[in-house]
């Protein structure tokens, strides 16, 4: 899963690249102008075009003639009845290529979370680290401790907490740049990055995790913890993201959703694609 | 009447929060008024309490150059303050220019004549007059309102029809503040989420020390199970039901076996705190009912883990980024500090001395938490002061005021609580803060230009206060009060012991002095006219006749009959007489809320050990000016046209005041 999400990450790093130190908005336009196109391409090679033209020209006819015979009762009713049938249609017309869409497009919104759910550390400031352990392993008895890079302070001793089994510690950022934090447990060494870069659009994952397919498949951004350390998870906690919008802060899936349909929308006619 | 507590009293205003979060809201384009350029341009910096004495003594140590400096370029006065030289009372003097007759703010505390119930002077809540019942669901269909009750026109309003810009940061008696498209950010009188003045929390398992009748914060009784504290935070009243619950939120404090650091999760919010820090800002949102909530920021300080865990709140502030009550203008105003700095103290004056006087906070403790708000207030007025091209810049601090209040017993060694090791630890905290004032100056003094008058001023000056009066309790002695049982003596707050058919003059607020009058008051019996001000002189004498037993000394050193010295149209609201109490007297804890204790005169054992309630004489503000100062004697109301005239505004002839530049 490691190697797929890899692949999938440095797919996503090439293609934002140009937009390290642009308004994250442009890196947004950008990834949804693509996803725009890719839902065309898929709509168009796995739906009945053909058979979505027809019905759609079915359902103006059948909204026209409930226009014409709005005075007759049991027309009208026989109009709505045929409009309803078409739009189901329709609808089971459109099931094809969502289905086929659905699994890329979670796997584009995991990865693109990474991008734009989070926002940086800033120099100054102190976050969470949070180290959960294996069930079997007492955080009162497991030597846990932890190795900041250049860039970072752990700030605290260690908090535990027993009936989490959880390690908790406060790391200060006092320096800007992407840093390395070394957790230590029983002679191994797991390495987790932590972003404090100044730039508006970074790839930031705030969780390594050691886990089945589902985990490693939702927690994409850094390789899993090996099996056999007794270490579940590492979190580091970062502040959320918004888009900014004329002072309104919206959550970052909102504007992919609605620019995504967008551009769907304004190239069909180019690509000749039937919605 | 159904008895109300003195804590309850200072959470009346709780209910405004919920009912304004539907209600409230101004418009968020709305531009700020003004030319962009004007020839002449003002910065007037308001330390609030700074006494010319220590002034004066300091910058002749030249211990405050800037300061120093100031007062070679122009000149410095003692500025006569407000009778009563409150600071609601005072600042109110200034931005109107007027006396208390023309603002209609006598006292911090006014009361309602019908019942004799203290109220806020301040402001007023308004709870909207249509609800709609669904259940235990009380929907408002109207917005309430909070409605600012200083009369009058504010001089940045003035400023404002003649399109000069001016940004008011902070100044008291603006809450809410004053309908403006002036930048202003209202100060002293803006309460917390609970619409009270602060009311901070404490969390600990000292159970047996626990006092119920606190003032100014909440105690809870915790227990630390497993290493780990279950609480609730407090919020406001839910409006929204039937019952008015109180919202809260749940929280819970992690603690280590070994270490001592503890991390709170409070509302998916998770941090570490070691024992003696305190936390950033953190923002929570007290929840109404679905799509409703009201947003606060507090901040949490981990004053002890072990033996016994002790957890601090501060007041919860109304969020600048999403306000439930208007506190700037334009409302965009707030936000676009609170999107530069950051949440900030909101709460009219945060430093809380609440805190220390309950032994909560101990005098370090206390002095981190105001230096907070001193670095916050400094970050913004270096913002202020940068962008400042314009028109008119007025920027408050109150830590002047509020150290004074806290250290004077540090610096007297004649109060009753005087201590020489504290003394020698934190003798120093009010000559620090005067240092960071003259810091401060020397920022403006970098800024103003030749076309640039600097002006620096204080509402007041400070005393001691050694001795407590009960005032009540002398009017009781002369036979003026009488009580409905006698052995209940000092049980009630509220007059809730007063036999209102025999009363002739009862004291409400720090320095007011009302005559129980006939058809003015719910049950009195003095009538108006010859015999009142009979009455009214009468007891102005006996007033300033009284002597400490103690010491010998004058404690009212002038008693003033308000229809005397108050003009304008509000001054038949004013009390009958205003105590001006001599240097080192007070009036008492008790007195102010309609408490009638035993003794008439008591010493001061609270650490609010320095103030400024007295004889306006004894205690002046100061002024300096980069300009010569033609007046010998100015006073706050001829500040106000000395504004106008630098911008060649002719002040309005309800002003009282002359120019003095």
């Amino acid at each position: 899963m490691w190697i797929f999400n890899s692949v999938l990450g440095k797919i996503f790093e090439f293609l934002f690249y140009p937009f390290h130190n642009l308004s994250p908005w442009i890196g947004m336009i950008f990834i949804s102008f693509l996803t725009g196109l890719f839902m065309l391409f898929v709509f168009r090679h796995t739906s009945n075009q053909q058979g979505i033209k027809q019905i759609k020209n079915k359902i103006k006819a059948h909204l026209l003639e409930l226009r014409l015979y709005k005075e007759t009762l049991s027309q009208s009713l026989k109009a709505q009845r045929n409009l309803l049938g078409c739009n189901l249609k329709y609808i089971s017309y459109s099931a094809k290529p969502m289905l086929v869409m659905i699994i890329p497009l979670i796997l584009i919104i995991i990865h693109l979370n990474l991008w734009f759910g989070y926002e940086p550390l800033s120099s100054g400031n102190t976050t969470l680290l949070k180290v959960k352990l294996e069930e079997t392993h007492s955080p009162l008895s497991t030597d846990v401790t932890v190795e900041a890079g250049k860039g970072l302070k752990v700030d605290s001793p260690p908090l535990r907490i027993e009936e989490n089994s959880e390690i908790d510690w406060r790391l200060l950022v006092h320096k800007r740049g992407v840093h390395d934090l070394y957790i230590k447990v029983n002679g191994e060494k797991i390495k987790k990055i932590v972003v404090a870069t100044t730039h508006s659009l970074h790839k930031i994952s705030s969780v390594k995790i050691q886990g089945d397919f589902i985990d490693s498949l939702l927690h994409p951004g850094e390789s899993p913890i090996d099996d056999h350390i007794p270490i579940h998870s590492i979190h580091i906690t970062y502040p959320n993201s918004g888009m900014n919008l004329w002072g309104f802060h919206i959550h970052w899936l909102v504007a992919y959703f609605v620019l995504s349909v967008f551009f769907g929308f304004a190239f069909k006619g180019v690509f000749k694609v039937s919605i | 009447m159904k008895p109300i507590k003195r804590r309850d009293f200072i959470k009346w205003g709780a209910t405004a929060g919920s009912f304004l979060a539907v209600g409230g809201g101004s418009d968020l384009v709305t531009r700020v008024f003004g030319k962009t350029d004007t020839p002449k341009k003002a910065i007037v910096l308001g330390f609030d309490g700074i006494d010319p004495q220590l002034l004066e003594h300091w910058m002749n140590e030249g211990k405050l150059p800037s300061f120093q400096k100031l007062r070679r370029q122009g000149g410095f006065r003692p500025l006569q303050t407000s009778i009563p030289p409150q600071s609601p009372v005072a600042w109110s003097n200034f931005i109107n220019g007027t006396n208390p007759g023309g603002h209609a703010i006598f006292d911090f505390i006014h009361r309602n004549p019908e019942n004799y119930i203290p109220i806020f002077s301040a402001s007023k809540t308004i709870p909207p007059n249509n609800h709609l019942s669904l259940g235990n669901l009380k929907i408002p269909l109207t917005g309430g309102d909070v409605k600012l009750m200083r009369k009058g026109k504010a001089f940045w309003q003035i400023l404002g029809e003649h399109d000069i810009p001016a940004t008011v940061f902070k100044i008291p008696s603006n809450y809410p503040p004053d309908s403006s498209k002036q930048r202003t950010l209202s100060g002293m009188g803006t309460p917390d989420i609970l619409g009270s003045y602060g009311i901070f929390n404490f969390y600990t398992t000292a159970g047996a020390n626990i006092d119920e009748n606190l003032g100014g914060g909440r105690i809870h009784q915790v227990y630390v199970i497993g290493n780990r504290v279950e609480t609730k935070l407090p919020g406001p009243v839910n409006s929204f039901k039937q019952s008015r619950p109180e919202t809260e939120v749940e929280f819970k404090v992690y603690i280590d076996p070994k270490n001592p650091v503890a991390k709170i999760a409070i509302q998916g919010q998770e941090f570490i705190l070691k024992e003696g820090e305190w936390s950033g800002w953190k923002r929570i949102h007290f929840h109404m009912i679905p799509t409703q909530s009201v947003s606060g920021i507090c901040r949490f300080y981990l004053k002890q883990i072990r033996p016994e865990f002790k957890l601090y709140v501060s007041p919860v502030n109304i969020d600048p980024a999403d306000p439930a009550l208007p506190i700037s203008t334009p409302q965009s105003y707030a936000q676009e500090l609170e999107n530069k700095f950051g949440p900030f103290y909101t709460q009219g004056l945060p430093a809380d001395t609440s805190a220390l006087d309950s032994d909560i906070l101990d005098d370090e403790e206390f002095l981190h938490q105001d230096d907070i708000v001193l670095q916050e207030r400094k970050k913004m007025y270096e913002y202020e002061l940068s962008r400042f091209e314009s028109g008119l810049l007025f920027y408050y601090l109150s830590s002047t005021d509020q150290r004074q209040h806290m250290f004077w017993r540090h610096i007297d060694p004649h109060h009753p609580i005087y201590q020489p090791q504290l003394a020698a630890k934190y003798g120093n905290a009010i000559e620090n803060i005067y240092k960071e004032a003259d810091k401060m100056l020397g920022k403006a003094l970098n800024k103003a230009d030749k076309n640039t008058v600097l002006m620096v001023m204080s509402d007041h000056g400070f005393t001691p206060f050694r001795r407590s009066f009960n005032v009540n309790t002398w009017l009781k002695e002369m036979g003026y009060l009488n009580l409905i049982n006698e052995r209940k003596q000092g049980e009630e707050d509220f007059f809730l012991n007063t036999d209102w058919s025999h009363t002739k003059a009862y004291a409400l607020g720090l320095n007011s002095l009302y005559i129980n009058q006939r058809g003015r008051e719910g049950q009195g019996i003095v009538p108006s006219g010859k015999e009142k001000e009979n009455l009214v002189r009468e007891i102005a004498k006996n007033l300033e006749k009284f002597r400490d037993p103690k010491t010998g000394e004058k404690v009212v050193r002038r008693a003033f009959v308000t229809q005397d010295v108050y003009t304008g149209d509000y001054a038949q609201q004013a009390p009958d007489i205003i105590l001006g109490f001599n240097r080192g007297y007070r009036t008492s804890w008790s007195s102010p809320l309609g408490k009638i204790p035993k003794p008439v005169i008591e010493d001061n054992k609270e650490k609010w050990s320095g103030d400024h309630c007295m004889d306006p004489q004894v205690i002046p503000g100061i002024f300096l000016a980069n300009r010569r100062i033609k007046a010998n004697s100015p006073a706050l109301y001829d500040l106000t046209p000395t504004i106008l005239k630098i911008f060649g505004i002719k002040p309005p002839p309800h002003m009282i005041g002359k120019p003095v530049l």
